[in-house]
């Protein structure tokens, strides 16, 4: 008896150390419905891919678009992205402590056509490593210090209360 | 037997054709830009890798270009200066040709220096330091190329369609084919990262790789970034301009005095004060001593000297050079993870060694 005690508390804290290492992404901040999102999640979400540079690698990223992620946490969009919801921003983390920001304009295909991806895999292969499990890619910019690699966290900031 | 004698005239035909180099990229990677005035030929390759390997090259017989660039230590000498074939020292380190191909600009702090064809001339003829010493000797060189055999069959087989292909322009021209063709891309961060093989790099290799490139950890990559691990890069479908729009910066290594101002000693520029190009950092083991100066011996002087913010205060100092705070076991990471991206093939592929090995060595 004591013996099969044990074992349930071993077998739950191993259950809680693996799903403590599965890698996420957190949607927080002024959401609606926080989330958290594994690869398993995005797979069940629309997917999309782009072809982008790396340094003149040619890659192609999957993933999802950020918009759809935001969308799915209750963030406004389209026409809902109006008043005081227009002075807010994302501010993006990554394993590392690095941030950056993107406003929720920049983020919304109805204001912009510089879309943001939220990616997964890089030619068709999980991404690792330096890039981390998850990587936004934002093609519409020049530089690459937004495309956040070891991507961690969303978090919506509402500027104006 | 058959078999042999049709690839051995296939391999013939190749050469005689001038057919193009197979550059053996992996999967997705651009191929390096090529001028216009001097096409990649394989008949090219093969006369700049003769003239690479000969000590004919030098006014005394003393050196090749191979003397400074030596195909096992990824074409470096192991010295922290350079030394002529007169005993000269030249002010900085010998630069590795490892990629060349896909370098911008060519040595340490020339920003216009962006042509193999005319920088090959500065060891040729250069008198400040002297290197190869060939300056005044220049039609007794070419002399020496036609009385040999082996160039006389060369020399056409690169140049087809000259009658007079024995100049010194053919020379440099042969020897920027050569270099061009030495891409280094199989190192075993290059299994692991492009090639999908998660064994090939060390747990410790790969805690090195997240600080190396995290901006917030290392941040080694502001300067040597993308699959090069260099400043600025061109290719077919890539230009990257590198750290300071150049890929030139001052990281506090020296005082930086004259001859070794950087920049600064072709542009006058106070601002261009101790800026020197971010080489390669593809098989930095094997290229030691460091720095444009050679002022330090191993790689753990070099992150030791990046880890407490550069070694000297200077007012050009790179703003991203700052103290770090690395553990010492984040330091051994770092440099293992450094050392992954050693590509021994490359020290050892035959299309890159001395062809006179094989052939009768020319007289000294």
């Amino acid at each position: 008896m004591c013996n099969r005690v044990l074992l349930f508390f071993l077998l739950m804290t191993l259950g809680a150390a693996a799903q403590d290492s599965t890698p996420s992404v957190q949607i927080t901040g002024g959401v609606t419905r926080p989330l958290t999102l594994t690869s398993g999640d995005l797979a069940r979400m629309p997917r999309a891919t782009l072809k982008a540079s790396d340094h003149g690698v040619e890659t192609v990223y999957e993933g999802v678009w950020v918009h759809e992620v935001l969308k799915r946490a209750g963030v406004p969009q389209g026409d809902q992205l109006r008043g005081k919801a227009l002075a807010a921003y994302v501010l993006v983390h990554a394993q590392d402590g690095y941030q950056v920001v993107y406003s929720l304009a920049e983020l919304d295909p109805s204001f912009t056509g510089n879309q943001v991806l939220l990616a997964d895999t890089a030619n068709g292969k999980p991404l690792f490593g330096e890039r981390g499990r998850f990587q936004l890619v934002a093609p519409g910019d020049k530089a690459h210090a937004r495309s956040v690699r070891m991507l961690t966290g969303l978090e919506v900031v509402q500027l104006r209360k | 037997m058959r078999g042999r004698c049709a690839l051995a005239m296939l391999l013939a035909a190749t050469v005689c054709t001038g057919a193009e180099w197979d550059w053996q990229l992996p999967p997705g990677f651009p191929r390096p830009l090529i001028p216009a005035g001097n096409g990649l030929s394989v008949a090219k390759v093969e006369l700049g890798r003769h003239l690479f390997y000969d000590k004919r090259m030098s006014v005394n017989g003393g050196q090749s270009c191979a003397s400074c660039h030596k195909q096992e230590l990824a074409f470096t000498d192991g010295r922290a200066r350079a030394e002529g074939t007169t005993g000269q020292l030249h002010p900085r380190s010998s630069m590795s040709l490892v990629n060349v191909a896909y370098a911008v600009t060519l040595t340490w702090a020339h920003p216009g220096m962006t042509q193999l064809e005319k920088q090959a001339l500065a060891p040729m003829l250069g008198t400040e330091p002297v290197e190869l010493g060939l300056a005044g000797h220049e039609e007794q060189f070419l002399q020496t190329l036609r009385g040999d055999a082996a160039y006389r069959e060369l020399f056409p087989k690169a140049f087809p369609d000259q009658t007079e292909p024995f100049t010194l322009e053919n020379v440099t021209k042969a020897l920027a084919a050569f270099e061009r063709t030495i891409v280094s891309l199989r190192s075993p961060y290059d299994r692991y990262r492009w090639g999908g093989q998660q064994s090939a790099l060390s747990p410790s290799a790969r805690r090195g790789e997240l600080i190396f490139f995290s901006g917030e950890r290392g941040g080694c990559f502001h300067c040597h970034g993308g699959w090069n691990f260099s400043g600025a890069v061109a290719g077919e479908k890539v230009v990257h301009s590198g750290r300071g729009g150049d890929g030139f910066t001052n990281t506090g290594v020296s005082r930086y005095t004259a001859p070794n101002r950087g920049v600064f000693e072709h542009t006058g520029k106070n601002a261009d004060l101790g800026r020197f190009r971010a080489p390669t950092l593809r098989n930095i083991a094997l290229t030691a001593p460091y720095m444009h100066d050679g002022s330090m011996a191993t790689l753990e002087e070099v992150v030791d000297h990046y880890a407490r913010g550069g070694r000297y205060a200077s007012p050009n100092k790179d703003s991203l050079i700052q103290p770090l705070a690395l553990s010492p076991e984040d330091r051994l990471d770092l440099i293992e993870f450094l050392r992954s991206l050693t590509d021994v093939e490359m020290t050892r592929d035959a299309r890159w060694s001395d062809p006179w090995e094989v052939r009768n060595r020319p007289p000294q």
